[in-house]
């Protein structure tokens, strides 16, 4: 009896501990986009202060390429709003992590409960 | 976050001190990085004196490796090119180039002094901690000595 809880018990730890890791990965890429999002930002007020007298060149590679200051801000524009989108995933995605392992946690303290009883009642027989 | 200090074990304060060691060391290297950052836009805006009608047509060696040099002149002494980040850079004239590393240096400027109220507090929070860590360090040896009969505490 409480062997078998036992065995539960730790498959539902490990679950939970991989769960603590989506977390934290979720976070970091969370994180990452964040600085990216700056990044962009930045370079997107800069391209605003231009006016068509000014040549951007793009690095592609190791070659800069001529590129149409439009074009290049709808670039960016376009970049801007796909990593907002992709904050927003995150954003979503994390919420429902942090509400599954709450609930995770829950079901394991009441499995931890069950398995002391059971140990419990063990030593009880003996 | 009203928590009295004096009220945590040795162990918690030992904890927090890790904690706010970490914090410390990280807004400490943020700022370091900020500011390798900004002396590289002061000395970028420095080199852009070196752009005027008195210098047009001089010769000058153009580092092909950081070893090997091969000599060139400076034709065009109205327009640099700009890295604006993410890889697009802006052919600029001198003004507006001066102008647009005035603004990055502004920028930093002011994030530094974003964080440097932070660590102040963070450093003063560390202090705090480790003068309460060592009172209750010396009323443990003082009940020690008190009790010589539990253990022989020799200093």
């Amino acid at each position: 009896m409480a062997e078998a809880i036992q065995k539960k018990l730790k498959a539902e730890v490990d679950k939970y501990t991989q769960m603590q890791k989506d977390v934290s990965k979720s976070v970091s890429a969370r994180q990452k986009l964040e600085t990216q999002l700056a990044e962009n930002n930045i370079v997107k007020e800069e391209l605003d202060l231009l006016d068509t007298k000014n040549t951007v060149y793009k690095l592609i590679g190791p070659v800069l390429v001529k590129q149409d200051l439009d074009e290049a801000k709808a670039t960016v524009t376009k970049r801007l709003e796909y990593i907002n989108g992709e904050i927003q995933r995150y954003e979503t995605l994390l919420k429902d992590l942090e509400k599954k392992s709450d609930q995770h946690r829950e079901l394991l303290s009441g499995l931890q409960q069950e398995f002391q009883k059971a140990q419990g009642m063990a030593v009880g027989k003996v | 976050m009203a928590v009295n200090l004096t009220d945590l074990s040795l162990p918690q304060l030992e904890g927090l001190k890790t904690q706010l060691d970490q914090e410390v060391e990280f807004l400490t290297s943020s700022i370091g990085q900020l500011k390798v950052v900004q002396t590289k836009y002061v000395e970028a805006k420095d080199s852009m004196n070196v752009m005027n009608q008195k210098n047009k047509g001089k010769e000058l060696l153009v580092p092909l490796t950081s070893s090997m040099y091969v000599p060139g002149t400076l034709n065009d002494v109205e327009n640099v090119l700009v890295d604006v980040g993410t890889g697009y850079y802006v052919e600029k004239n001198v003004e507006d180039s001066k102008q647009f590393f005035k603004r990055k240096i502004d920028f930093l400027t002011k994030q530094i002094e974003k964080i440097q109220p932070a660590l102040q507090e963070k450093h003063g929070m560390k202090q705090a901690v480790i003068e309460v860590m060592n009172v209750k360090i010396q009323q443990l040896q003082q009940n020690q000595q008190s009790a010589p009969m539990i253990g022989p505490a020799k200093a």
